[in-house]
């Protein structure tokens, strides 16, 4: 077999043009990471995500966003003001080179600028146009404003996130951080867009694809929906663990490091489990009781959850590392994970032995930094961060004159007239 | 004449089971492909335990609410893997089939007699993605997962909740969700893939690894800066920033203020609201909606580090003011006026009150056999050419064994009688549905 290393992606020779903010820029991100070219188009200055931190060494810059970083790896960036008839005539003419085209505009203003899909396509039969936004194109809400937040809100995840009474009392329904109504917007964008792009292959012709964020987020929440549609049921929030419609016994046990361990135990309590789990606890000396003949009768055991659980299990758990209890309760067949802070990952072997992390080199301040890798490894077509994010307009001489084949003067005029 | 669907002629061969690996396959469905779930009653896993079979009904492999909304745009092949027949009629399909997709754990596949290097044998050009939950390779590729295990591993988890208290994480399993998102993708490459150049190969995907880039901003803030997470105010709630701690970006965005979760009218379990100020403007716009001049326009008030700094007290004026509006109402008044607000939404909320959803028609009745007509959640992207649609509901187990084994693979009558006799379609001992019976004929 080929050494998979030097092949190129699977996404290769495909050619995206990205305009898209916060909502579509991991969208742009997954294309690029397996092969795709994908050149993102920012106003003159720079996309306003530049401006979101944290930053490089805490400086604020639009080259040193930290998050900008992240999202925009294997992209290269030209910069375009669309609202110039200038900007408009060479937009025109990048659609006509391109494969896909993902934007983030409100809706209709593309179209507005005579730059809708139904223009685009008259001279690219072939192209395929994403529009990811909050709402979609149609519907009462679409255009209302949004942000992560908001999306968290009206997707349903923050109605089946929080805390037990106990832990917290009154707690507010809790929306996961780190941008999530993005990711799941992206997810589905990519999706749809991958679709496209194999329907191309055999029909030959493009389409538009209009997807919801909203409709990403709602399709999100697992159960919930079924829940409610085939029994009624509204669920309630719990400390780090399933929404339900009737309290279940808790998954999360403090370690003796201060940090926590998700251990499913509840509605898994028979007496195999139960053997396995004195074999786990007596390792370590702390089975109690549970060694005992009388935790092999079913009814027994379920009389005595609340001591398996509240005793027993979070007693060994307090009395260790969470990493070590994460360790050797999964050697021994039991689905428990350490709850890791980001950074704790930087230290996991399983993920050093998949070659997850990435030295990316950043040139222009001569220094390189680990970024995260691939979900999944092609053994066929590489994933690959092949440049870290573009600085703002870094490609213009490269895209305008070498491939589009304006001259250097033709370039000088359109920037002192504020089209790049 | 009907619009022709994305993956038309695209054959997928389903082992998976649980919730992901489905949640994957459902959308291939739902884009045209015709998805063959292979399905063994004895070690089934996703179709019960059933928690959301309705009251009426009596739980059984036909009755599970959300495997049928999981499980729509796929037929059932029941089928004894494990056996050397069903391992020979299962290579027959792979053999005209396109995609093989799993979540088993790691070596499942492989045990049996069907590892990458085999199924490149029966086709060459297969596309293969395996869903396990730590991947195939890497020193934990045994470990198992199920949603909330490979959110906390990942980092997830602690991402979510109030800063000095227990994480509160995700209420249900994300990564399934998500893991199943990567499934799709992963298929929906490889098959890209193979039609531009002929080749085939294995997708290696990890439900744990693919939950830990979406920490992204974090990591970077760690491998970049030094900064971690385990820090005073973090993670901030539903706020930007947690105040009297230092001032940093928490991964949500920009910091700013107002951005919570603000109780409503008439202060019920899920009457809250989410309100957001991403400018001065925006901030102006707002308190002009709650009438507020008296109390907003003081000059703590008119800035971003102002606000920021007197978060609390502001939240608190603007619940008092939220308490007073239900929560679609004050949603329509501040959006109206330029103002990003939302309302906190539950399942019923969603399936019954939210005007965008319903426009979108997000929840369209669909017939199931055993569960009568019930409302079946619908695609988040619309196709001007290849319309995604939900055209079958989700298989009862075994119901196109026949149509499968002697329509698709040739197989004769008899040998579908002989099947059933020897344990190959259907344990010998356990009872059949009816439908079985009627193949049988």
């Amino acid at each position: 077999m080929t050494d998979a290393a030097t092949l190129p992606g699977p996404l290769a020779g495909l050619r995206v043009l990205e305009l898209a903010d916060e909502k579509g820029q991991f969208c742009g991100k997954l294309l690029g990471d397996l092969g795709a070219d994908v050149v993102k188009i920012e106003p003159p200055g720079g996309e306003p995500n530049r401006h979101v931190g944290p930053f490089l060494d805490d400086i604020p810059h639009p080259e040193r966003s930290l998050s900008f970083w992240h999202y925009n790896t294997s992209k290269r960036s030209i910069t375009l003001h669309l609202a110039t008839a200038d900007g408009r005539q060479i937009f025109s003419r990048l659609a006509g080179t391109a494969d896909v085209i993902l934007e983030t505009f409100r809706p209709g203003f593309l179209a507005s600028l005579e730059l809708g899909y139904e223009s685009l396509r008259e001279q690219n039969p072939r192209l395929i146009m994403c529009s990811l936004t909050p709402f979609g194109q149609t519907g009462p809400w679409r255009d209302y404003l949004s942000s992560d937040l908001l999306h968290m809100a009206a997707g349903g995840e923050m109605a089946s996130c929080g805390y037990d009474e106990a832990d917290v009392a009154d707690a507010p329904p809790i929306a996961p951080g780190g941008g999530n109504a993005w990711h799941m917007g992206c997810h589905f964008a990519y999706m749809g867009i991958m679709a496209a792009l194999v329907h191309r292959t055999v029909a030959g012709q493009g389409q538009y694809i209009d997807v919801s964020i909203h409709e990403a987020c709602a399709l999100t929440t697992e159960a919930a929906i079924t829940n409610y549609v085939y029994r009624g049921e509204v669920l309630r929030r719990q400390t780090g663990r399933h929404h339900a419609a009737g309290a279940t016994p808790r998954t999360q046990f403090r370690a003796k490091d201060g940090t926590y361990v998700c251990a499913l135990v509840g509605g898994r309590l028979n007496p195999k489990f139960v053997r396995d789990l004195a074999e786990l606890l007596d390792s370590y000396g702390m089975a109690g009781d549970l060694k005992d003949p009388k935790y092999q009768d079913q009814a027994f055991i379920t009389a005595n959850t609340s001591h398996i659980i509240d005793d027993l299990v979070a007693d060994f758990i307090a009395s260790l590392p969470a990493e070590e209890v994460y360790h050797a309760a999964q050697a021994r067949g039991f689905t428990w994970g350490a709850v890791r802070a980001p950074e704790m990952l930087l230290d996991d072997g399983h993920l050093h032995d998949r070659g997850f992390w990435k030295q990316v080199e950043h040139p222009e301040i001569g220094r390189s930094f680990v970024y995260p890798g691939e979900a999944a490894i092609y053994n066929g077509s590489p994933w690959r961060i092949s440049r870290r994010a573009p600085l703002v307009g870094e490609h213009n001489t490269e895209i305008f004159c070498d491939e589009l084949g304006l001259s250097r003067g033709e370039l000088l005029v359109l920037a002192e007239n504020r089209a790049i | 004449m009907s619009l022709p669907r994305a993956l038309e002629n695209i054959r997928v061969v389903d082992f998976s089971w649980v919730r992901a690996g489905p949640w994957a396959t459902r959308w291939l469905g739902a884009l045209g492909a015709e998805v063959i779930k292979i399905e063994w009653p004895e070690s089934e896993r996703g179709r019960l335990p059933s928690s959301t079979t309705p009251q009426n009904l009596e739980v059984n492999l036909n009755t599970s609410g959300n495997f049928n909304d999981t499980n729509v745009n796929k037929k059932s092949l029941s089928l004894n893997v494990r056996s050397a027949k069903g391992l020979e009629i299962v290579k027959r399909l792979i053999d005209i089939s396109d995609i093989v997709i799993e979540n088993f754990s790691s070596r499942v596949l492989r045990n049996w007699g069907l590892g990458y290097d085999e199924l490149c044998r029966i086709k060459p050009d297969i596309v293969y993605v395996s869903m396990s939950g730590y991947g195939h390779t890497g020193r934990n590729h045994s470990y198992t997962t199920f949603g909330p295990v490979a959110q906390a591993v990942s980092g997830l988890t602690y991402l979510s909740g109030l800063p000095d208290k227990l994480p509160a994480g995700w209420g249900w399993s994300y990564m399934d969700d998500t893991g199943g998102m990567y499934g799709a993708m992963c298929a929906l490459t490889g098959l890209y893939h193979r039609n531009m150049t002929g080749r085939g190969q294995h997708i290696d995907l990890s439900q744990m690894v693919s939950s830990v880039p979406l920490n992204g901003p974090a990591l970077l803030d760690f491998t970049v800066n030094g900064r971690g997470s385990l820090r005073a105010g973090f993670p901030p709630g539903n706020r930007a920033h947690w105040p009297g701690t230092a001032l940093v970006n928490n991964y949500r965005g920009p910091t700013v203020a107002p951005h919570n979760a603000y109780r409503t009218h008439p202060g019920g379990y899920n009457d809250w609201c989410v309100i957001v100020c991403h400018s001065d403007e925006e901030w102006q716009r707002l308190v002009q909606v709650m009438d507020a001049t008296s109390w907003a326009s003081p000059e703590k008030f008119a800035t971003v580090a102002g606000r920021l700094q007197h978060q609390e007290e502001l939240d608190e004026k603007i619940e008092a003011w939220s308490m007073t509006q239900e929560k679609y109402a004050l949603t329509e008044r501040c959006q109206a006026a330029g103002v990003r607000a939302l309302p906190v939404q539950s399942a019923e909320d969603r399936v019954e009150h939210d005007p965008q959803l319903h426009h979108r028609q997000m929840y369209q009745a669909m017939e199931h056999p055993a569960l009568g007509l019930h409302k079946v959640q619908n695609a988040p992207f619309k196709f001007s050419a290849t319309p995604a649609s939900n055209h079958l509901p989700s298989p009862l187990i075994g119901q196109h064994t026949q149509e499968i084994v002697e329509g698709l693979l040739g197989y004769s009558h008899d040998e579908l009688r002989a099947g059933f006799s020897d344990g190959t379609f259907w344990p010998t001992k356990r009872a059949r549905f009816p439908y079985m019976e009627d193949m049988l004929q």
